[in-house]
C-alpha cells in the first residue's frame, strides 16, 4: 500500500515563521504584496501601544479576492508565480503576533479577516484559525489594510529601536523600495511609500516618503577643485542585459551601477557599515541579496564600485538572505560573466585615468604639502648660531666627515649599512675599522650589543657617564669592562682581553674649533 | 649621399578602419593581398632535394599542401599561402653542404619546378636575429659571413617579393648603449640596403626595433640621421617591427610596442605604409590588429603541431589525441586520408603532424579573415564584440583586451 508522508502543520508554521527575525521583514513582504496588487501608494504606520506594538500597512491596490486571502493565510499556497512571495512563506511572519486583522476590498466586496493569538496558539501546538466577514462595498473602493498587533521578534519586538533612518536604509537596501527594475523596464510603475512612526519612537520628522526606485547619486565626471577633488566624482554605467549559457540553458543578468568617490557614495542610503556595503551585489526581483565582490579583480578596491546584478534564475533562501543555488553551473557562469563585465568597468579609462589618477595625484599633492610644512618647520629649527648636534646615526657620520678638516687623523666612512648590527666600515689613516655608530655611547650598552663585534664605537658623545660607570661596576655580559674615557677606549675582559676604541666626534670638532687658539702658541 | 630610387611598384590602400585597426590591400608587382593578413613562416629549403620538395620534415608536408602535391592527396590550398615568410637564415638550418647551398641559391624559388605553380608573395627576412649571434650562415662544411650586401644578394636570389634590411635586433636586457650601437648598425645597413635595392622589383621594408615610444623614436631618429634630409617614407614600402619575439608571451609589452610604433609612424608621415610585426602570431594577432598592425608572421602553427597541439581558435588548442575531427570542416579535417594520418596512422611524424600544422594554419587564416570582415563592417562594435568574445574571455589577456578596446577602439562606455 502506498502512503503519503505526513506533515505536522503546526510545526511547519512555527518553523517558517521562526526563520524571520527582523520585524522589518514584515515591511518588505507588505511592500511587495502592495506592488503586486497594483498599488501606487503604501502607508506603513508603526505605533507603540499599551498592549504592544501595532504595525499597519495600507495600500491602494486592487485588494485580495477570497482566494487571495486564503493564500495570504495558507502555507506554501501562493498564487504568485514569479515575484517575491511565490513560495507562500513571507506572510507567515505575521503569525509571530497577538492578532492579525486584514481588511481588503476587491471587486465590490470587502473582506474582513481576523486571526487571534496566532503565535500563542502555534506554541501551544494548535493551528490558529481566522474568521472572514464579507460585506458589499462600492466597486471602486479598493485597497488593503493589514494590522499586526503585538509582533514579537526573537528577543521581543522593540519598536523603539526603529528610527526613520534605519527604516529608510532598510527599505532602500532590502525591499522593493530599493529596486533597480526601473533601469530595465521603462514602464515600471512608480509606487510612493510613506512610513509613519509613532512620535514616541522617532519624533525627528513627521513621516518618511520615498518610492520603489533606487537611484544613484548624480553624475559628476569632472574633479572638484578642492583638496579632495575626486571625492564627489561619480559615473553611471548604463543598464546592460547580458545573456549567458549554463548547463540548464540560457539566463540573463541585468546589471546597472556606478563608480563614485566617498562623498558621492555618502549620498546613498546606508545599510550596515557604510564602508562594506559597496562592490557588486547579486539581486533577485531587482532587490539586493548578497555581495560577490570576488568578481572584481584583486587590484581593484571594491569600495569605489556599486553595481547591482539581477538574475531571476537565482534561487534564494526562505528569508531572502542568501542565494541558495550556489553549487549550480548557473551561479558559476553568472559569476564568470560578471567578472568579465566588471573587468571592462575597471578598465574604463574614466575610472583608471580620470578618477583614480585624480585621487592619486591629490593624495601625492597632500603628502608633498605636509612634507613642505615639515621641511619648513625643520628649516625654522635650524639656527646657525647654535652648535651642530646630531640627532641620528647618519648625522653622526656626516659630523665625522666634517671633523676631518683640521683633526689630527683623517677618518672617512667607506661603507654604511644601516640595518646591520655593525653598520660602518671606517678608514682611519688608511686602515679599515669596523664600527658601531651611535649618537651616544651609552646606547651600545643599553642595546645590549656585544663588545667584541667591532674595532671601534663611533659616537657623537658619551651620553650619561654615570650610566657607563654603572656598567663598569656591574660588569657586562659576564665579563669585566673598563671604560677609559681618558684614552678613549674600552677594555673588556671575559675569557680574553679585547679593546674597542671610542671615537667621539664631538671632541674632534671641539679640537678643530680650538685649533686657532693652539696655533697662537 | 647617393640618389635613391623612390618606391613605385608597391601600393597599400586602406579600405576601411575601425578605430586604429585597418583593413586594406597590399599590392606588390601586380599581386594583391588583403590585410590584415598572416604570413605563415616556412622553410622552402629543408636539407632535401627536388624530389622531396627540398625536404624539411613538417615544413616539407606544408610545402606539399602549398603546391597541392599528390603526397597529401592533392587539393587546393593556395589560398592559405598567398603570402609566406621565409628567412635567409633558414637556408642552413639543416646543416647542408656548400654544394647544396649553392644549388638552393642558384635560382629564384618561384623559378624552381616544384614551386612553379606557386604565385603567392614571399617575404624574405634578412635573418638578422640569427646573425646577431653568429654573424654568418653556418652549413655543415662552410660558413658565409653575412653583411648587408650578402644578405640582400641571397634575398634577391631567392626572389623575395618583400625584402628587409639586415637588422640588429635588440633584447630586453640590452643597455642603452648596446641598443644605440645596434640602432646605428641597423641604420647604416638601411642606407646600404636602400642603395642596393634601387632597381629591385619587390617591396622594401625597413626594420625598426624598440619596446616603447622612446626607444622607437630614438631608433627612427638614428635611421633618419643616416639618410640626412631624404624623406624615408619615399624609400620604403613598409615598416617591419622586430625584436618582439622575446616578449611574445607578454601581451602588454607587445601592445605597447605596436601602439607606440603606430603613433610614431603617424607623427613621421609614415602612416600610409603597412606595418608588419616580425615573429608574432596566434592570440596576439587580434589585439595587435586592433592596435593598428597590418601583417604578421610566425611559426606557431607548426610549433604547435610539433607539440601535438590542434588549434580550435587563435587562442585555444587541444591535445591531438583528444581531437574529434568531425567537429571541424576545414579541408584537412574533411579529408579522410589526412584525418587517418592525424590519428597516428603514418610511418613518419611529418605525415602525422604536417596535416595538423596545415589545419592550424587554416584556423589562423580564418580568424584573421574574420578580423578583416569585422573591420569592414560599420563602426567599431563588430571588432569590439569579436575581441570581447574571443581573447577577452581568457583571464590572462582580458585586461589587455580592454586596454586595446579603450585605447585603440574608443572604449566600451
Amino acid at each position: 500500500m502506498k502512503q503519503h508522508p505526513e506533515v505536522n502543520e503546526v510545526q511547519e508554521f512555527l518553523e517558517i515563521a521562526s526563520d524571520f527575525e527582523d520585524p522589518l521583514e514584515i515591511i518588505r513582504e507588505s511592500l511587495s504584496n502592495a506592488y503586486d496588487a497594483g498599488a501606487t501608494e503604501v502607508l506603513i504606520t508603526i505605533r507603540n501601544t499599551a498592549s504592544g506594538s501595532d504595525i499597519i500597512i495600507e495600500d491602494d491596490g486592487h485588494g485580495m479576492s477570497r482566494d487571495d486571502l486564503k493564500s495570504f493565510f495558507d502555507l506554501g499556497n501562493s498564487r504568485k508565480t514569479d515575484s517575491i512571495g511565490h513560495k507562500g512563506h513571507g506572510t507567515k511572519i505575521f503569525y509571530k503576533s497577538d492578532r492579525i486583522v486584514v481588511d481588503t476590498a476587491h471587486d465590490g466586496t470587502n473582506y474582513h479577516a481576523v486571526m487571534d493569538r496566532p503565535w500563542e496558539k502555534l506554541n501551544n501546538k494548535t493551528l490558529p484559525e481566522y474568521e472572514v466577514t464579507e460585506m458589499e462595498t462600492r466597486p471602486d473602493n479598493t485597497g488593503t489594510r493589514i494590522q499586526i498587533s503585538g509582533f514579537r521578534s526573537g528577543e521581543g519586538f522593540d519598536p523603539a529601536s526603529l528610527t526613520y533612518d534605519k527604516v529608510h536604509h532598510y527599505l532602500k537596501w532590502k525591499t522593493i523600495a530599493g529596486s533597480t527594475a526601473h533601469y530595465f523596464d521603462s514602464d515600471q510603475r512608480e509606487m510612493d511609500v510613506v512610513v509613519d512612526l509613532d512620535q514616541e519612537i522617532d519624533d525627528s520628522r513627521d513621516e518618511l516618503a520615498t518610492t520603489n526606485q533606487l537611484t544613484f547619486p548624480s553624475e559628476q565626471l569632472e574633479p572638484d577643485t578642492g583638496e579632495f577633488p575626486a571625492t564627489r566624482m561619480c559615473k553611471h554605467y548604463p543598464p546592460r542585459e547580458i545573456e549567458f549559457e549554463h548547463d540548464s540553458g540560457t539566463s540573463t543578468v541585468e546589471i546597472v551601477g556606478m563608480i563614485g568617490g566617498k562623498e558621492a557614495r555618502n549620498e546613498l542610503p546606508t545599510y550596515g557599515r557604510h564602508s562594506v556595503q559597496f562592490g557588486v551585489w547579486l539581486a533577485k526581483d531587482h532587490i539586493k541579496v548578497e555581495q560577490v565582490n570576488e568578481v572584481l579583480t584583486h587590484d581593484n578596491e571594491f569600495i569605489h564600485f556599486f553595481f547591482i546584478a539581477n538574475c531571476q534564475d537565482l534561487e534564494l533562501s526562505a528569508n531572502r538572505g542568501k542565494v541558495r543555488n550556489k553549487a549550480s553551473s548557473l551561479y558559476k557562469e553568472l559569476k564568470r560573466e560578471l567578472k568579465h563585465y566588471m573587468t571592462k568597468i575597471a578598465e574604463d579609462p574614466w575610472f583608471k585615468e580620470d578618477y583614480l589618477e585624480t585621487r592619486k595625484r591629490a593624495q601625492l599633492r597632500r603628502r608633498a604639502q605636509s612634507q613642505t610644512t615639515s621641511l619648513e618647520d625643520r628649516l625654522d629649527a635650524i639656527n646657525p648660531a647654535e652648535p651642530f648636534t646630531p640627532t641620528n646615526r647618519t648625522e653622526v657620520l656626516l659630523a665625522l666627515e666634517r671633523s676631518n678638516t683640521h683633526a689630527d687623523t683623517e677618518i672617512t666612512v667607506e661603507e654604511y649599512k644601516a640595518d646591520h648590527e655593525v653598520p660602518a666600515i671606517l678608514l682611519e689613516d688608511g686602515d679599515p675599522r669596523t664600527s658601531h655608530v651611535y649618537v651616544e655611547l651609552t646606547t651600545h650598552f643599553e642595546n645590549d650589543y656585544p663588545l667584541g663585534s667591532a674595532d671601534t664605537i663611533l659616537c657623537w658623545d658619551y651620553g650619561d657617564i654615570d650610566v657607563l660607570r654603572e656598567y663598569e661596576r656591574h660588569g657586562y655580559h659576564g665579563g669585566d669592562v673598563e671604560i677609559d674615557l681618558q684614552d678613549d677606549r674600552i677594555v673588556y675582559h671575559h675569557k680574553d682581553r679585547h679593546t674597542v676604541d671610542i671615537i667621539t666626534v664631538c671632541d674632534r670638532i671641539a679640537a678643530q674649533e680650538h685649533q686657532p687658539l693652539t696655533s697662537l702658541d | 649621399m647617393p640618389q635613391f630610387r623612390q618606391t613605385d611598384q608597391t601600393t597599400f590602400q586602406v579600405a576601411a578602419t575601425a578605430g586604429d585597426a585597418r583593413a586594406g590591400t597590399l599590392t606588390i608587382n601586380g599581386q594583391t593581398l588583403e590585410t590584415p593578413t598572416f604570413f605563415p613562416v616556412l622553410s622552402f629549403y629543408g636539407g632535401g632535394t627536388k624530389s622531396s620538395v627540398f625536404g624539411g620534415g613538417v615544413h616539407r608536408t606544408i610545402k606539399e599542401f602549398m603546391i597541392g602535391d599528390d603526397a597529401i592527396g592533392g587539393g587546393t590550398y593556395e589560398e592559405y599561402f598567398r603570402g609566406t615568410m621565409t628567412s635567409v637564415a633558414a637556408l642552413t638550418d639543416y646543416g647542408i653542404n656548400r654544394e647544396r647551398f649553392d644549388d638552393y641559391t642558384a635560382e629564384r624559388i618561384k623559378d624552381r619546378e616544384p614551386f612553379s605553380e606557386y604565385s603567392g608573395l614571399i617575404f624574405v627576412d634578412s635573418g638578422g636575429y640569427k646573425f646577431l649571434h653568429s654573424d654568418g650562415l653556418d652549413g655543415s662544411d662552410f660558413e658565409i659571413e653575412i653583411d648587408q650586401r650578402e644578405a640582400f644578394r641571397i634575398q634577391n636570389q631567392l626572389g623575395g617579393d618583400i625584402v628587409v634590411n639586415l637588422d640588429r635586433p635588440i633584447t630586453p636586457n640590452d643597455t642603452f648603449e648596446e641598443r644605440q650601437t645596434k640602432a646605428e648598425r641597423t641604420a647604416e645597413n638601411a642606407v646600404e640596403f636602400a642603395r642596393l635595392t634601387q632597381d629591385y622589383p619587390g617591396a622594401r621594408y625597413l626594420t625598426v626595433h624598440g619596446y616603447n615610444y622612446s626607444m622607437l623614436n630614438r631608433f627612427f631618429d638614428t635611421v633618419q640621421s643616416q639618410f640626412g634630409n631624404i624623406d624615408i617614407s619615399t624609400l620604403f614600402d613598409g615598416i617591419a617591427l622586430g625584436s618582439l619575439v622575446p616578449k611574445k608571451d607578454n601581451k602588454e609589452a607587445l601592445i605597447t610596442a605596436v601602439m607606440d610604433c603606430v603613433e610614431i609612424m603617424e607623427e613621421r608621415g609614415l602612416e600610409d605604409l603597412p606595418l608588419h610585426i616580425l615573429g608574432i602570431g596566434s592570440s596576439s594577432i587580434p589585439l595587435l590588429v586592433a592596435a593598428g598592425a597590418d601583417t604578421f608572421d610566425a611559426t606557431t602553427y607548426i610549433l604547435n603541431a610539433i607539440n601535438e597541439k590542434y588549434s580550435v581558435s587563435l587562442t585555444d588548442h587541444i591535445p591531438l589525441d583528444e581531437v574529434d575531427f568531425s567537429q571541424c570542416d576545414c579541408p584537412v579535417c574533411s579529408t579522410p586520408m589526412l584525418v587517418d594520418r592525424m590519428q597516428g596512422n603514418a610511418e613518419y611524424q611529418k605525415d602525422i603532424l604536417g596535416p595538423v600544422a596545415m589545419h592550424n594554419l587554416i584556423i589562423h587564416k580564418q580568424e584573421v579573415q574574420e578580423l578583416r570582415q569585422r573591420i569592414k563592417q560599420h563602426g567599431t562594435d563588430p571588432l569590439i564584440n569579436y575581441l570581447d568574445e574571443t581573447v577577452g574571455r581568457r583571464d590572462p589577456i582580458r585586461k589587455q583586451t580592454h586596454r586595446v578596446v579603450n585605447q585603440s577602439l574608443g572604449g566600451y562606455f
